[in-house]
């Protein structure tokens, strides 16, 4: 592990066995996890990279056992650590070593559908995937689709915010999110919004999403549901220059038309994702475009035509048309599978998750690919094209001494690059801790100040999944009164990660 | 009273320092349109962000604008419309419910007040729409939130906080907000003489279709006599109105004008307006034209009440029968606004009675429009659960400890 945490508390660690008797009397039978063998599986989520075992995993079931558990921590001065089902790509749920980890997997009931308020409320272990199955035979679904979807927790979606292919149209979970049942580090239940459709005062679901878990503990969802459209087709369009299939993006918002999904991939991610899938995919072609439309079939028919249009004006070399649902999960079948099938072409990659504006497109993947050859390490383009969202893959080998670093250190200038473009750090996989060490490269240190306030409105004594996000410990009475001017760092002994 | 006339966001960081050391909390206003709305603000100057009126940046095939907080929202509006763009949650204009002069209103206004139209139910609030902010907390310190790319989760989402939020958390200098193409065509259907109960069920059954309904409302006879506009004209027929929009490119929104019709037939055959007609029909729901300051029933307070849009009909036609009151229906039933009769102590009674039946439906209500004299009395905005209130008042704290942003504005309980 190459990236600092924060310092373990000796004598929370010496009262270990302690700890752990007094959480299996809050949570009983298999609620509490303390063997080493049994913790192996907590030890990290998706960004496998980095593994840190915890000091204790609790499963709670109900509200109360999680808002005891808070309680006790809270009383005891330990930090906690939640999880969702650990589909998290940036470090989110990176257990501490002197930490409770908090999993919610557990919490795996959908309470009520309730379809005349076009609502689910959920339990927070339920996946992304089974609200929309649990509506589908109404015609209803959930929009957003992270590629994690059949894995990946609704109140792990609602930590990272997540996306997927329909932000574009249908935006990302803080759009789809209308209130929860949140408890607090001190233990404290509180209900913000619910089944109407804005709640009353600060938006704080609004703050709340997003959060990576530093906030608070969700333990029920309301989510809004959407019917159907009548029909979606896709077109999967070739082009012989990675420019081309920029501008045709551009020009297809341009002409008004927000698809339901516009996705790009590079010649490494083509080949690669053919030879797992076997999709139809063009093997001559520098960039292909996915394209897919819903609505009526009538509106869908005619955006068809305009998109055909716009593309052959750009330089399409290829452009195929789904005439058939199988057709169209067959050109999703590949993009779908990109990080798998590139997973089978290099012992190991990272996949770097930076947003830039649509029209910088050429000029982020130009940079990504000097940066390829400065680095001396392979990379393979998949990204959300419609709203920017890159998804590099940098290939590497871990056995390979240097390469993990030298993959790491292209990550970040991939990233510094997004943000010198007009973009972001990150677009829908969180800061957690991969890209914490970037977040001054985005924001000053009055911006951050700022956002450490809000956090301490919610967690005083900073207990609550510390290490993530923020590169810079702050203690929350401090911060209260310091103002941060001309770029002077203040408290200046204070830890630092 | 002083005021403070910022040019530039160094100005109004110097102005808040300088109110922060006096202990001199501030009223930060644009044009000044919605001062009306809140509690009486316990402040000693006035910070002017007006003159921050810039277009810094209009991108149109990014989809974004970045404006400084001051500029007229009306002026912003025609140059969206020039390039055939708009703002999607369909801004509300305040101008002809608080009877203050048309055209006035700035976009730090709008998205203080966070109030959106009728589109809401599609695609979203103006909370959806802020991508990025730049702003002046109650610390005198400048900072930013978000960015001005669509998919961002770096960081808190603090733009989230400053939507709906009155000014109250940090002064805002410049914003990058979302826009979107306009629709090609729109087609409104009209269901005539339903109550509203049934006319709150024929909303949710458009709601539950997959013909894409980008407005939903419903207002009873009274209320569209009361109107002058272009729901005036729905008056002549002496019937309700359930209004239903679909928007898109032509031959779209005709298959799914059809389409809707037939799905709605058990509640009555209706009848299509299309176009600027429908355009027009829409601007009066969004604006609350029946209840305009100079109207019949100007003379009332108005409510806006939300609440979950299934229990909308059965919550406003009661309201409206126990207090012989008018309300009309937005959001598909989610957005109710009520004109109330009364005086000051029957309000304060309503607004007990309102907010307690709320309650288990999980809504809130705010008093929009009253007088200086009911709003000392009765709480404008839905008083919270106890510990969601600490939590906002800890929230509110962080970006503003001493109280500086429009002091008083939020509660009828001093800070302290």
């Amino acid at each position: 592990m190459t990236i600092m945490m924060p310092a373990s508390d000796q004598a929370v660690l010496d009262r270990r066995d302690a700890i752990v008797a007094d959480l299996r009397a809050i949570v009983p039978g298999e609620g509490v996890i303390a063997s080493a063998a049994e913790m192996l599986p907590y030890e990290s989520d998706a960004l496998t990279a980095y593994r840190q075992p915890p000091m204790v995993v609790v499963l709670p079931e109900t509200t109360e056992q999680v808002s005891r558990v808070l309680k006790y921590c809270f009383d005891n001065g330990i930090k906690v650590v939640p999880r969702g089902s650990g589909t998290s790509l940036s470090g989110g749920a990176l257990p501490l070593a002197d930490a409770v980890l908090l999993g919610l997997g557990k919490f795996k009931r959908i309470r009520e559908i309730d379809f005349d308020n076009r609502v689910v409320v959920t339990e927070p272990g339920v996946t992304n995937l089974a609200i929309s199955q649990a509506v589908a035979h109404a015609g209803f679904y959930y929009a957003p689709d992270p590629s994690s979807q059949i894995a990946c927790s609704i109140g792990g979606n609602i930590a990272e915010n997540s996306g997927g292919v329909h932000c574009l149209k249908y935006g990302m979970t803080t759009n789809n999110v209308l209130g929860c049942e949140l408890v607090l580090m001190s233990g404290e239940v509180l209900r913000i919004g619910g089944k109407a459709p804005e709640q009353a005062g600060y938006d704080l679901m609004g703050i709340i999403t997003g959060s990576e878990g530093l906030l608070g503990v969700v333990t029920e969802v309301t989510v809004r549901i959407l019917r159907k459209p009548e029909t979606a087709r896709a077109l999967m369009v070739g082009f012989s220059q990675v420019e081309a299939a920029g501008e045709c993006v551009a020009r297809v918002i341009g002409a008004g038309i927000i698809p339901g999904g516009m996705e790009m991939m590079d010649r490494p991610a083509i080949h690669a994702a053919e030879a797992f899938v076997n999709a139809g995919y063009p093997l001559d072609v520098e960039a292909l475009l996915i394209i897919e439309l819903d609505g009526s079939s009538i509106e869908v028919d005619e955006l068809i035509k305009r998109v055909e249009a716009i593309a052959l004006g750009c330089g399409s070399t290829t452009c195929r048309i789904s005439g058939s649902e199988a057709e169209r999960d067959l050109f999703w079948a590949g993009r779908k599978a990109a990080f798998p099938a590139v997973g089978r072409i290099s012992p190991d990659y990272i996949c770097m998750d930076g947003t830039i504006p649509r029209g910088a497109l050429p000029r982020a993947l130009a940079r990504i690919r000097e940066l390829s050859e400065k680095y001396g390490l392979g990379v393979a383009n998949v990204f959300h094209a419609g709203d920017g969202n890159l998804h590099p893959l940098i290939l590497y080998d871990a056995n390979k001494p240097g390469e993990m670093d030298k993959a790491e250190a292209f990550g970040a200038d991939i990233l510094r690059c997004c943000v010198e473009l007009g973009g972001v750090l990150t677009g829908e996989h969180g800061v957690g801790i991969e890209k914490r060490e970037l977040m001054p490269h985005m924001f000053s240190e009055a911006d951050l100040s700022q956002q450490q306030r809000l956090k301490c409105a919610f967690d005083a004594q900073g207990l609550l999944n510390p290490g993530k996000v923020f590169p810079t410990l702050h203690r929350c009475a401090e911060l209260g009164r310091v103002h941060v001017h001309g770029g002077r760092l203040p408290f200046p002994d204070l830890p630092r990660f | 009273m002083d005021t403070l006339k910022a040019g530039d966001a160094a100005d109004v960081e110097d102005a808040v320092r300088a109110a922060v050391a006096g202990d001199q909390p501030l009223e930060i206003i644009g044009h000044g349109s919605k001062r009306s709305i809140g509690h009486a603000m316990t402040t000693d100057a006035v910070l002017d962000v007006s003159a921050l009126n810039a277009v810094t940046c209009y991108e149109p095939h990014e989809l974004i604008i970045t404006v400084q907080a001051g500029a007229p929202l009306d002026e912003v509006v025609s140059l969206l419309d020039s390039r055939n763009q708009e703002f999607a949650f369909e801004p509300m204009d305040t101008a002809a419910l608080l009877g203050v002069r048309s055209g006035r209103g700035t976009i730090g206004g709008m998205i203080g007040a966070g109030l959106a139209g009728p589109r809401r139910i599609k695609a979203g609030g103006v909370r959806d729409h802020l991508l990025g902010a730049h702003a002046v907390s109650g610390f005198g310190d400048g900072f930013k939130a978000g960015g001005r790319v669509v998919k961002n989760v770096t960081g808190y989402d603090l733009c989230k906080l400053l939507a709906g939020s009155w000014g109250t958390l940090a002064v805002m200098t410049e914003v990058t907000l979302k826009v979107m193409p306009k629709a090609e065509a729109e087609r409104t259907l009209v269901l005539r003489g339903l109550d509203d109960v049934t006319a709150n069920r024929a909303m949710t059954a458009a709601l539950g279709s997959p013909y894409d309904v980008s407005g939903a409302a419903h207002m009873s006879r009274t209320a569209l006599e009361a109107a002058r506009g272009a729901l005036a004209v729905l008056a002549s027929t002496g019937q309700a109105a359930t209004l239903l929009r679909l928007e898109g490119i032509a031959a779209s929104v005709a298959h799914r004008g059809a389409a809707l019709a037939a799905h709605l037939a058990p509640f009555g055959a209706g009848e299509l307006v299309e176009g600027a007609e429908s355009a027009a029909l829409w601007c009066d729901v969004r604006d609350v034209a029946p209840f305009a300051a100079d109207g019949p029933l100007g003379g009332w307070p108005v409510w806006r009440i939300v609440c979950p849009p299934a229990s909308g009909g059965a919550f406003g036609q009661a309201l409206a029968r126990e207090t012989g009151g008018e309300v009309i229906y937005d959001w598909a039933g989610g957005l109710l606004w009520a004109a109330l009769p009364s005086s000051v102590d029957v309000v304060d009674a309503y607004a007990a009675s309102l907010r307690r039946r709320l309650a288990p439906l999980g809504g809130h209500a705010t008093l929009l429009r009253a007088g200086e004299e009911l709003r000392r009395t009765v709480d404008v905005f839905h008083p919270q659960a106890k510990g969601v209130a600490a939590l906002a008042e800890r929230v509110r704290r962080s970006f503003d400890p001493g109280s500086i942003l429009n002091r008083g504005r939020l509660t009828r309980t001093p800070i302290s």
